[in-house]
């Protein structure tokens, strides 16, 4: 009997696991995953979504910074209501829309033809994309102290070839346009090399059969670019314009260094507004009603491009 | 790939030559007057029509830096918190990317989704909130005040670049692991881990190189002289009504130069962390 038994219990002791194994593997594997993201999880939400909940609540009270603490009470509408009487604030966001729209686009077209150039190229590669990596690794506040020398209105070097080419004496960040345009060069300088590289990255991934036939159809170059290369490159160019929309948004060190946000109040971003109204007016309230906007104008933005969002996680999981 | 076929090219590599050289113009000369403008001595930065080459060359801002300002202070705490955020996103990064690169949890999808977007959210969101808790926890003017930010700001990017190079790994690997009756830390530390490398490195790059350089939550934190950053130190160079450039450009030189040469060494991790999909400025 024993020995029947067992032999009958034999098998099926090791069949069981073929069947069972996968599943109970898999939930065993499921609780480990979540244990090693839990770390990560729970200190990611902790830090930037809990406060960006609190930020929202914050501009929908009344805050008040004393020698004893930063108080708050009551619920009030009054901070956005003050934001949309403000003709500075309204200023802000126009601003920082054009500004973004403007050099973003600059920054596209310009990385592309880079991206071109480089694709081209046929010696010395390596060393241009370490030098495009500089401007892409260097503090923005360097970045701006750089080109705050370069502008300046006595001795700074583009006054004075200005000069000697006899076109005058521009003070570039003396008046609201120049410096404008002025900030959106410093900015282009610094961004423009790393849309190149994530262009160029694309470029040398398209399919080279289809510009060979391209070729023997006796298709210019031009034709090529704009029916062949263009519709290709759209996912890379949409990544690219997504993402620096977004960044572009925060603007905040640049015209902080460059300019003060002015002349006047000419270069405010969002991002300098709530700043100075925290830190320079200690309106917390205010402050967090100009940061709460700007998040969910970028929140919109995030959910308009929720496609693209996705199509970046799943690409690699196929 | 692509194999383009090349006929004809002699007239079209001049013009993609001189387009690759106004290119390096382009960006090597603004480099070029940083770095040279940093040799001037106090008079010399400020003359019309400016000093194309430094005359005479002088070292003295480079001692003024670091003399006459702060800049040892700044430089010290900039590593200090940047080496410390970096290890904590590395720490938590690695576990996250491999759960959400290799194990079967359900929702992974929209976690990096949502991971994905909070690494675009501007900061300025963040800044008030994290004032008045880091104000209460008495901890404004400290290193906690930029390491905890810094390392939770960066750390979805890290997961999602740690979790594309994850992917890429074999399955068998794990398994022979397993087999073998390793846990799954044994497993992660000495069969993943070593494949992943690379991606180390680059989510390493990224996020050193974000740390260095960010100035917005380093402004508000931290107003201590004995507590600034880099970027907020050398903002702060100077008076109202001076700005001592030559000064501000040795210190920027100093800043950039690590940055720079670990930019260049792992120049290949930096270039593939931007094309495995992988988007940040």
């Amino acid at each position: 009997m024993t020995t029947i038994s067992s032999a009958a219990q034999q098998p099926a002791a090791v069949a069981a696991p073929p069947v069972g194994r996968p599943d109970t593997n898999r939930k065993k594997l499921a609780r480990l995953g979540w244990l090693f993201s839990a770390p990560a999880l729970i200190f990611v939400a902790a830090v930037t979504i809990f406060p960006i909940l609190y930020s929202v609540v914050m501009s929908l009270r009344n805050v008040s910074v004393t020698g004893s603490g930063i108080n708050m009470t009551g619920i009030t509408g009054a901070n956005y209501s003050a934001l949309i009487h403000s003709s500075l604030y309204r200023y802000a966001l126009g601003f920082t829309v054009v500004y973004t729209i403007i050099t973003v686009a600059i920054e596209l077209i310009l990385g592309t033809i880079i991206a071109l150039v480089l694709e081209r190229l046929t010696a010395g590669r390596g060393w241009m994309m370490a030098l495009l990596l500089i401007p892409w690794s260097m503090i923005t506040v360097i970045n701006a102290e750089l080109w705050g020398y370069i502008y300046e209105g006595t001795y700074g070097v583009l006054q004075a070839i200005f000069q000697a080419v006899g076109l005058g004496h521009p003070n570039v960040l003396g008046t609201p346009t120049p410096a404008i345009a002025g900030m959106m060069v410093a900015d282009i300088w610094k961004t423009t090399p790393f849309v190149a590289i994530i262009v160029l990255a694309g470029l040398v991934m398209l399919p080279g059969d289809v510009y060979e036939a391209a070729e023997m159809d006796g298709a210019s170059g031009w034709y090529t670019f704009w029916h062949i290369t263009l519709p290709l490159l759209r996912p890379t160019l949409a990544l690219a314009l997504m993402f620096r929309v977004l960044q572009a948004f925060g603007l905040f060190d640049l015209p902080y260094v460059l300019t003060g946000g002015g002349p006047g109040t000419s270069t405010t971003s969002l991002a300098v507004l709530g700043y100075e109204a925290m830190f320079k007016n200690l309106d917390f309230g205010g402050g967090a009603a100009v940061a709460t906007s700007t998040a969910v104008l970028v929140l919109i933005g995030c959910l308009l491009s929720l496609r693209t969002f996705r199509v970046q996680v799943g690409k690699e999981n196929t | 790939m692509r194999n383009r076929k090349r006929t004809g090219w002699h007239r079209i590599i001049n013009g993609v030559n001189i387009a690759a050289f106004l290119v390096v113009l382009f960006i090597g000369l603004p480099l070029y007057w940083l770095i040279a403008s940093s040799f001037k001595t106090p008079l010399g930065i400020g003359v019309d029509p400016p000093q194309y080459f430094p005359d005479p060359l002088s070292i003295a801002n480079y001692k003024s830096a670091f003399v006459q300002y702060d800049f040892g202070i700044y430089f010290r705490n900039s590593l200090i918190v940047t080496l410390i955020a970096t290890a904590l996103v590395l720490i938590m990064g690695t576990l996250a990317g491999y759960a959400l690169g290799r194990l079967p949890m359900r929702g992974k999808f929209t976690m990096l989704v949502v991971f994905l977007m909070i690494s675009v959210f501007p900061e300025i969101a963040l800044i008030a909130p994290l004032y008045v808790v880091l104000y209460h926890l008495h901890w404004t003017n400290s290193y906690q005040a930029l390491i905890i930010p810094y390392a939770a700001f960066n750390l979805p990017f890290a997961i999602w670049i740690l979790r594309n190079y994850m992917l890429g790994i074999p399955k068998e690997m794990e398994e022979t692991g397993r087999i073998d009756g390793a846990g799954p830390l044994r497993t992660l530390w000495s069969i993943i881990l070593p494949q992943a490398l690379p991606g180390i490195f680059t989510a390493s790059i990224f996020c050193f190189t974000a740390c260095w350089t960010e100035f917005l939550m380093a402004l508000s934190f931290n107003i201590s002289n004995n507590y600034r950053t880099i970027p907020v130190g050398v903002s702060q160079f100077g008076t109202i009504d001076v700005t001592p450039y030559a000064t501000i450009f040795a210190a920027s030189v100093v800043a950039t130069v690590p940055i720079g040469i670990l930019v260049f060494i792992f120049r290949k991790f930096v270039i593939s962390g931007l094309t495995s999909g992988a988007v940040k400025g």
